[in-house]
């Protein structure tokens, strides 16, 4: 029997939240990649391609996680890759200064932190499936 | 404020010859920079050119009547001030002119003196609405941003705490959660400390701001207050590898103070050069008297502050990314309060950095003088 792997890709500055997380996450089946900002995000979902990528906002920068998907979303290899923002900034965010481009709402699933673990797992179930 | 002092252009617009040229004499005599037209046409293509500061213009000329004028000026930019000249019997006018925007109205004739008064009444008028409007937009920013932050701050670590309880609950007999159950305790507690800290800092800020924490202005003898400290974070030095040194002068370091206050300000000074150091580093306390002046430096063999991070060191919530740094936890406000209290005391804060090297605090504020009892009504 082959396994197929599901492989989701953390970006989140705070390292607690990626550890338990990545806890639930792997308790599901999934196997967990992680990152602790943008740019080491990138570079991971490109080396790695995984299925589905969880996305912080403010992390060093106060927009990095936006300018992070925008970068993805220009990479080939990123192609059809879910990206799931999960930010305790959930208002339109009215105090940014410089807003980044509207193109930021092109991500999948926008998620309140705390972000319910259960309900995360069934939302990337009906996104990616579950690992066999 | 550090502003260009550029001299403030005046616009002079009347048909009368007379009338402008004594009225350009005045003003430029007053240190103005000022041009004058003879008709509504020039005068406004005139202050589209010049930004002025502030217009005079007669309410009675051939072709663009003054009313029109005054309009069609605030539609160029609404702050610029306008002082109407009216001839006898057009009082009213005058009245309908301050209705529609103008300052106020010199009527016909006027002496040298009523004009420099009105024009400069009206320029001041301007500078203060400028400033406040400015200090508004500063104050709406700043308060947008004060209120992300610290949602943010406060959200992160009880999203963190959550996380760990949620996972815990749903997964918490499982074999692999249960052998992360401990640590993951230890970690929720650590982030409930970072609460706190967060919370205890704001208030220290909120006190601060209020000017109640350094109301207080007693006679504080540094060399009492720092050994003090150093002896508080000992342990703390120990536990990083890194050494507390003090090198007081002989002399007593006294200053008008307040000794909580005081204690926050070191205390964050110290604590920084222990948590930006490296093993083996040494944090130097050194005081001593200088010209009305007590001096108080707080050294550290760290890496330094990197030269970008350098002119947002004092801003609230600002704290240095690198990796290095990265390690050390803080709410990003202790050099902000530290920076605040010393201003309080009418002394000054600043630092020297070189990378990899280390850098040193420098607090200079103003020595205790035995008259400031008699002032504060405390006695020792």
């Amino acid at each position: 029997m082959t396994r197929v792997e599901k492989r989701i890709l953390i970006v989140d500055d705070d390292r607690d939240f990626v550890e338990a997380t990545q806890a639930f996450l792997e308790a599901n089946g999934f196997t967990v990649l992680k990152a602790h900002n943008g740019k080491d995000g990138v570079k991971l979902a490109k080396m790695e391609r995984p299925d589905l990528i969880l996305m912080d906002i403010m992390m060093d920068e106060r927009t990095e996680g936006f300018f992070t998907i925008q970068e993805m979303r220009r990479q080939e290899e990123l192609k059809g890759v879910p990206i799931f923002v999960i930010s305790s900034l959930y208002t339109e965010m009215p105090d940014f200064d410089n807003p980044p481009d509207r193109a930021w709402l092109a991500h999948d699933e926008f998620l309140a932190k705390p972000v319910d673990m259960v309900q995360l797992v069934e939302k990337i179930r009906q996104r990616i499936g579950q690992p066999a | 404020m550090g502003e260009a002092a550029a001299p403030e252009t005046v616009v002079v617009i009347d048909d009368d010859y007379a009338m402008r040229l004594s009225c350009c004499k005045i003003l430029s005599k007053m240190g103005f920079g000022v041009e004058a037209f003879e008709d509504g046409t020039r005068g406004l293509e005139g202050v589209g050119r010049l930004k002025p500061g502030l217009i005079v213009v007669d309410l009675k000329m051939p072709g663009i009547s003054g009313m029109e004028v005054i309009s069609r000026v605030h539609e160029i930019d609404p702050q610029i001030t306008i002082v109407v000249i009216t001839g006898y019997a057009t009082i009213d006018t005058a009245v309908e002119a301050m209705k529609c925007g103008a300052y106020d109205f010199l009527p016909k004739p006027f002496s040298p003196d009523e004009l420099r008064l009105i024009v400069n009444r009206g320029l001041e008028r301007r500078r203060l609405s400028l400033e406040s409007q400015r200090c508004e937009v500063e104050r709406a920013m700043l308060k947008r941003r004060f209120v992300t932050f610290v949602s943010h701050q406060l959200r992160t670590p009880l999203v963190a705490i959550h996380q760990y309880l949620d996972v815990l609950k749903h997964l918490g007999d499982t074999a692999e959660v249960a052998a992360k159950r401990e640590e993951w305790i230890d970690r929720c507690l650590k982030r409930t400390d970072e609460l706190q800290s967060l919370i205890a800092d704001w208030l220290t800020l909120a006190r601060v701001e209020g000017g109640t924490l350094t109301k207080e202005r007693i006679k504080v003898d540094l060399k009492q207050l720092l050994p003090g400290i150093l002896k508080t974070y000992e342990a703390m030095a120990a536990g990083e590898g890194v050494s507390l040194h003090a090198a007081l002068s002989e002399a007593p370091l006294c200053v008008s103070g307040d000794w909580n206050c005081l204690t926050v300000l070191f205390d964050n000074l110290i604590t920084n050069g222990i948590k930006y150091n490296r093993p083996g580093g040494k944090v130097t306390v050194s005081g001593w008297p200088a010209e009305g002046e007590v001096v108080v430096t707080v050294g550290d063999t760290g890496v330094g502050i990197p030269e970008q991070y350098r002119p947002f060191l004092f801003d609230e919530f600002f704290r240095i990314k690198d990796e290095g740094a990265k390690k050390t936890t803080g709410t990003g406000l202790g050099l902000h309060i530290s920076k605040k209290i010393v201003a309080e005391m009418a002394g000054s804060l600043d630092f020297e950095s070189q990378p990899g090297t280390g850098s040193t605090f420098r607090v200079r504020v103003p020595a205790w003088h035995e008259a400031d009892v008699a002032k504060t009504g405390s006695s020792e």
